[in-house]
């Protein structure tokens, strides 16, 4: 495919920071995004620990009640708005045209448009901190009527809702033109079914995002309206409808956060298995069947209202089990027989597999109402979903950055470090989290920023602190790692892994126009596998035909 | 292209089947409307990108094109109007100059865009004038 690029004497050459601002190369987007998302990742830390060190022993006074209430909106904000889903389109946004022979991203002056956008919510989000009255502080939902002007008056909130706003706006549209590439943009050969595991995952996602959003963005004018004398969301009936509303979006994000994450971990497990990923096609129709099931389970959320459905969202909440179980199957079929390397992408993805296991078996009961009316609201919901976005996506994120980062800087990072930092934050995680279960079930609720002095609460909070400060640890030796690598570079060559997909078939990183050479025939979701499996077989033929 | 709207239709029959087992077992109108709203716009994305190229509803592997096209490297524009719609909607909440300010940059880096994207489509024709010539 030819390509001609815009005369020089009408629009500049740009360089340096101001380069990578306005670049609409899809690389350097997905760059600028993933940095800006980490950026928020590390402040939204920031909040986690100052919240658990308010929760370290009971009537602590840290800080205020308002300012924990403003702590633990604006980390789940941070964290799922800011970060999660955010990194999930980053990884998407670079790689995905990489994996499918694309020159370039659909639309990209619009997806640039987009990540300033998002990125403008985030800092408006964020002033909140320099408002009078503080940030925003009705959680990260914003249940209406918590969050209306009476319950909670001033700018802060103000500034919360507009940056969620804009940070939909802008996540929507460049989800838009990930989606647009991957139906218009994949190379001569690419059928669908021959897309990369993680490209499929990337495609689910978007579509979520795409179908959810609008939701999102609805929700936040009609909030914005209603604080402002709209009188929207009035009673029971109107807290109803907001909440079916927010959790339209709510639910499928989780999904959104996830799918990413688990195309990275399997990505990493099949390179480092040395084999193909197993049941590819069970696997395409498992996570299409489950963004859609995603989609149709959000009321589980709102069981306790008394105002849902109960059968029809338990039973599609429960459903939701089938697809999960054919991933793990798959997973499962890939390592077996396989020629196994453990390294650092590899156990992270091994992680990810087994911790999502716990948020995901502790999901089924909360599918279930009789046992959700139990567990709402306390710290047994705190630890599901910490085990399913923390444990779960953000150790499948590690896999990915172990993965691809020789692919995206030509840099190795360290291994050792990366096993190191792996050990330190499986064991901050587990001490930080596990505890919530029994706290929750011991009846101990969430939001609340002192607890009554109470057999066995003040230890497990205790742990639970320590264990955050661990996980803040293991975070410190990936940053540690990113600049040793980065500093004292061991190049990484092409393809350092013998990848799968196509984008180890190109430099590292790779240039503006991704493919300098003619791409491989694409004969399966595996073309450079494809290649080595030919070349292997040819090498036998002829030690068989040959002289002896 | 080919086969690139295979997917995004097949997905949103998927939620059609949900979205009417939601009217059929949940008789709260706002939760139709929102599974149904999320139903019209993946099928408007999957029609859309057939509309675009007709092969996207076919099945097979995309072949090999000899189309010309631009790849933008950089846009000022696209980053401020980012940029602006942020300072617009910021200036709602915080102060009421920068919504205007916001507004007006707005407009000037559309109108920006629109010569970037003249600027392009000129370079376009030049090439394919002189692929023609030789």
């Amino acid at each position: 495919m030819s390509v001609a690029s815009a005369p020089p004497a009408r629009i500049p050459r740009f360089t340096g920071w101001l380069g990578a601002a306005v670049s609409t190369d899809h690389k350097r987007m997905g760059l600028t995004l993933g940095v800006c998302s980490l950026f928020f990742f590390g402040l939204g830390g920031v909040f986690a620990l100052l919240m658990r060190t308010q929760l370290a022993q009971s009537n602590m006074q840290f800080v205020s009640d308002n300012s924990y209430n403003e702590l633990f909106s604006m980390h789940g904000s941070t964290m799922i708005y800011l970060f999660v889903t955010p990194m999930a389109i980053a990884l998407a946004m670079y790689l995905v045209p990489l994996q499918i022979g694309a020159l370039r991203l659909s639309a990209p002056r619009l997806a640039l448009a987009g990540l300033w956008t998002w990125l403008c919510g985030g800092l408006v989000m964020q002033q909140g901190w320099f408002a009078s009255g503080g940030a925003g502080r009705a959680g990260w939902s914003s249940i209406a009527p918590l969050s209306n002007g009476t319950n909670t008056p001033g700018v802060g909130q103000d500034l919360w809702v507009i940056g969620v706003l804009l940070a939909a706006c802008g996540t929507l549209v460049m989800a838009a033109c990930v989606l647009a590439t991957i139906a218009r943009r994949r190379a001569p050969g690419m059928s669908l079914l021959r897309m990369p595991v993680f490209t499929w995952t990337a495609l689910v996602s978007v579509l979520m995002v795409v179908a959810s959003f609008p939701m999102l963005v609805l929700v936040m004018i009609l909030l914005y309206i209603d604080r402002h004398g709209g009188h929207i969301f009035v009673g029971f009936a109107g807290a109803i409808d907001y909440q079916d509303l927010f959790w339209f979006f709510g639910h499928p994000v989780v999904y959104v956060m996830f799918f990413p994450y688990l195309g990275a971990a399997a990505e990493a497990i099949a390179v480092n298995s040395h084999k193909r990923w197993f049941g590819y096609t069970a696997f395409v129709g498992s996570i299409m069947a489950f963004a859609a099931l995603s989609m149709a389970v959000w009321s589980h959320h709102m069981y306790v209202t008394g105002g849902v459905t109960n059968q029809y969202f338990a039973f599609t909440s429960t459903a939701l089990l089938v697809p999960a179980g054919i991933e793990y199957f798959d997973a499962i079929g890939t390592l077996i027989g396989g020629a196994i390397v453990l390294r650092a992408s590899m156990l992270f993805a091994l992680t990810f597999f087994i911790q999502f296991l716990v948020g995901g078996l502790t999901g089924i009961f909360v599918a279930s109402p009789v046992l959700d009316y139990h567990a709402f609201g306390t710290y047994f919901i705190v630890a599901h979903f910490h085990y399913t976005l923390f444990a779960g996506s953000v150790f499948g994120f590690f896999a990915g950055v172990y993965h691809w980062f020789p692919k995206i800087t030509g840099a190795l990072l360290r291994e050792w470090l990366g096993k190191l930092q792996l050990l330190v934050m499986v064991i901050g995680t587990n001490l930080t989290f596990f505890p919530m279960f029994f706290l929750g079930n011991d009846g101990m609720p969430r939001r609340i920023s002192r607890y009554p002095t109470h057999p066995g609460w003040g230890t497990l909070n205790e742990l639970e602190t320590f264990g955050a400060g661990i996980i803040a640890l293991g975070v410190l030796l990936f940053l540690i790692n990113v600049v040793v690598s980065l500093r004292r570079r061991v190049p990484a060559g092409d393809d350092p892994w013998l990848g799968h997909t196509l984008e180890w078939a190109t430099t590292s990183p790779p240039p503006p126009l991704n493919f300098e050479a003619p791409l491989p025939p694409i004969r399966s979701y595996a073309p450079l596998l494809d290649l080595r499996e030919e070349a292997l077989d040819r090498a036998r033929e002829r030690r068989e035909v040959g002289p002896a | 292209m080919r086969g690139g709207a295979i997917p995004i239709l097949a997905w949103g029959t998927i939620l059609l089947v949900l979205t009417i087992g939601n009217w059929v077992w949940d008789d709260k109108p706002v939760n139709g409307a929102a599974a149904s709203a999320a139903v019209v716009i993946i099928y408007s994305f999957g029609v859309a990108v057939w509309l675009l190229r007709r092969e996207a509803i076919r099945r097979g592997p995309p072949e090999p094109g000899t189309e010309i096209e631009n790849v933008p490297a950089a846009s000022l524009s696209a980053m401020v109007i980012g940029l602006a719609v942020g300072c617009a909607l910021f200036g709602l909440v915080w102060a009421k100059f920068l919504l205007y300010f916001g507004i007006a940059l707005f407009v000037a880096s559309v109108g920006r865009l629109v010569l970037e994207v003249r600027a392009e489509r000129a370079s376009r024709r030049r090439v394919l004038e002189e692929r023609e010539l030789r």
